[in-house]
């Protein structure tokens, strides 16, 4: 795991956190999906030698990872969309996707 | 034998998608799937009784290279209840007069399958995506069941789950890092070889994926509004089916593929455990609404489950099963209750409520009594004291919601008698199941056995 292997996870988890402690659905949303990427290239990490392209060998990089990566960011793919769906879904339901005015007019009845 | 289950599942997905599921043949449709998924998976229990291994390493790799499917006890001792609980479900389900949604009975053999995947994989990555199979169907399933405005629990619960799932891969990353393998005896056996602290760090990302999967103080926070805003027999695959990927995870990654980190945590998920249930109980005795009562409640009961995997050792993983399972059915009836009205659905409420307060002869009574052996052999007395106060708790906040519910007002609709006959016949089964529990008890003595390698 290189220097900008582990800053690129850095940067994403935290942006991630920073939007998911937000207010705005959308930005909960993106978050969700950044720190979603971050594991992907998290786990991307755990097989790299260098950045040699994945083939057989002991110095290349793993190519298990990748087939492992490949899966992984297909079901965040498909929990985007649907997260997307829901909150479109909200969106005719309440008219706004402010978490503190859902939750406002939710007590108000 | 064992992808039996598996093919089952596939082909009756692929095909109820493709049906209408608004209609009521296809919610019968699935259900004989899942009864199918059921029957395959009590044949792989005989086979696992006989002292057999079912498994098979897929697309013919040699093991420790392909995905390995194994039957175990742990693993079959989890399937073939959560699919009987599922398949009883759907069928109140579909004597309510069906799913009313188009995918509702493909989503449900969804989970299913996800479900099963997860008990019977030997693979730790082929575990996160049988998990993430069965979590995005019960997204799906919970955004449906929550009808107008209360979609928005569907966006609290995803938003959750998937944050638990990103912690849960880190961790899978974390063990191919450490270990270079990804199939759980190799894993566990080079984990043990490894003095550095990367295993308690993986651990404590699996710990707080699982500690959120099944709602615990402190990750409790989703579990209230999306169980008690979504429609009850959602609901109820949420608490009494889907839940169980927690303790079974704990169970599976605690017990049998980090035992050390389970050891050196002890008295984190004591503490814990214990906190859930205070935290659980005193929430669920202020409110009123009874879902949002049985909502704190299946945080409360659930703790339970810590304590007993805390406590460890033959005792504490037997008690930790039988009253994973045991919480389970009792959730799974009592949510269904929530959604009929009428003669017999009381009675069903009171069978449930009696198993979460732990009384004679419902079946809370064997899971309160196992974890009370387990604590009483460890000769920890504030464990002990703690159990008996949290069931003390549980009989009063159950019993305000069986006055609310049942004597406090009038009732005027009823649901259609199959529903309720429905629903009799499952509180009767866990009655049953309560005043003969050596099935259940020997499967826990089982993976007792398999987990901890001492003697009964």
């Amino acid at each position: 795991m290189n220097l900008a292997l582990s800053l690129g996870v850095a940067i994403l988890f935290g942006a991630g956190i920073r939007l998911m402690l937000g207010r705005d659905l959308v930005r909960i949303a993106a978050g969700t999906l950044l720190i979603s990427n971050a594991a992907n290239l998290f786990l991307m990490s755990a097989g790299t030698a260098e950045g040699l392209a994945p083939a057989q060998g002991p110095t290349n990089s793993d190519p298990l990872v990748q087939t492992l990566v490949l899966t992984s960011l297909v079901i965040t793919f498909g929990f985007t969309a649907l997260l997307f769906s829901i909150l479109q879904a909200i969106y005719r339901a309440w008219k706004t996707l402010d978490t503190r005015e859902i939750e406002r007019r939710g007590r108000g009845g | 034998m064992i992808f039996l289950p598996f093919a089952i599942g596939w082909i009756a997905a692929v095909v109820l998608f493709a049906l209408d599921g608004t209609r009521r043949w296809v919610g019968w449709l699935a259900l004989v799937a899942i009864l199918g998924m059921f029957g395959a998976a009590v044949a792989l229990l005989v086979q696992v009784a006989d002292g057999q291994e079912p498994a098979i390493v897929v697309g013919g790799w040699p093991a420790g290279l392909g995905i390995r499917l194994r039957a175990d006890w742990l693993g079959v001792g989890f399937a073939v209840p959560v699919l009987g609980i599922i398949a009883a479900l759907l069928c109140i389900e579909n004597l309510r007069g069906g799913l009313r949604t188009r995918i509702g009975p493909a989503l449900t053999v969804l989970i299913s399958l996800g479900l099963t995947g997860v008990f019977l994989t030997g693979d730790v990555f082929n575990f996160y995506v049988f998990f993430e199979l069965s979590m995005g169907s019960a997204f799906a399933i919970t955004a449906l069941a929550s009808r107008g405005r209360h979609v928005r629990v569907a966006a609290t619960f995803m938003v959750a789950n998937i944050f638990g799932s990103v912690l849960f891969l880190i961790g899978v990353g974390g063990l191919y890092h450490a270990t270079g393998s990804l199939d759980m005896p190799i894993v566990s056996a080079r984990l043990g070889a490894d003095p550095a602290g990367t295993p308690l760090l993986v651990a404590s990302l699996l710990l707080a994926a699982f500690l959120l999967k099944l709602g615990i103080f402190p990750f409790h926070f989703w579990v209230p509004p999306v169980y008690s805003e979504t429609r009850a027999p959602a609901a109820a695959l949420l608490a009494g089916a889907l839940a169980n990927i927690g303790s079974y995870g704990l169970l599976r990654f605690g017990g049998e593929v980090m035992p050390d980190a389970l050891r050196t945590g002890r008295v984190v998920l004591l503490a814990i455990g214990a906190a859930t249930i205070l935290v659980g109980s005193v929430l669920a005795i202020s409110r009123q609404p009874v879902a949002e009562i049985l909502a704190y409640s299946s945080v409360a009961q659930n703790g339970y489950i810590l304590l007993a995997l805390g406590m460890g050792g033959y005792a504490g993983f037997a008690a930790a099963y039988v009253y994973a399972i045991v919480n389970s059915i009792a959730k799974a009836l009592l949510f269904s209750t929530t959604g009929a009205r009428g003669p017999l659905v009381g009675g069903a409420f009171l069978v449930g409520a009696m198993s979460t307060a732990g009384l004679p002869p419902a079946l809370g009574f064997v899971g309160k009594l196992a974890l009370f052996r387990a604590a009483w052999s460890e000769r920890e007395v504030w464990l002990v004291a703690w159990i008996v106060a949290g069931a003390l708790l549980a009989f009063f906040y159950m019993f305000q919601a069986f006055q609310q519910r049942f004597w406090m007002v009038e009732e005027h609709e009823r649901s259609s008698r199959s529903v309720r006959v429905g629903l009799g016949v499952f509180a009767l089964a866990a009655l049953a199941l309560g005043v003969w529990p050596e099935p259940l008890l020997g499967t826990g003595s089982r993976i007792a056995l398999l987990l901890a390698g001492g003697q009964p």
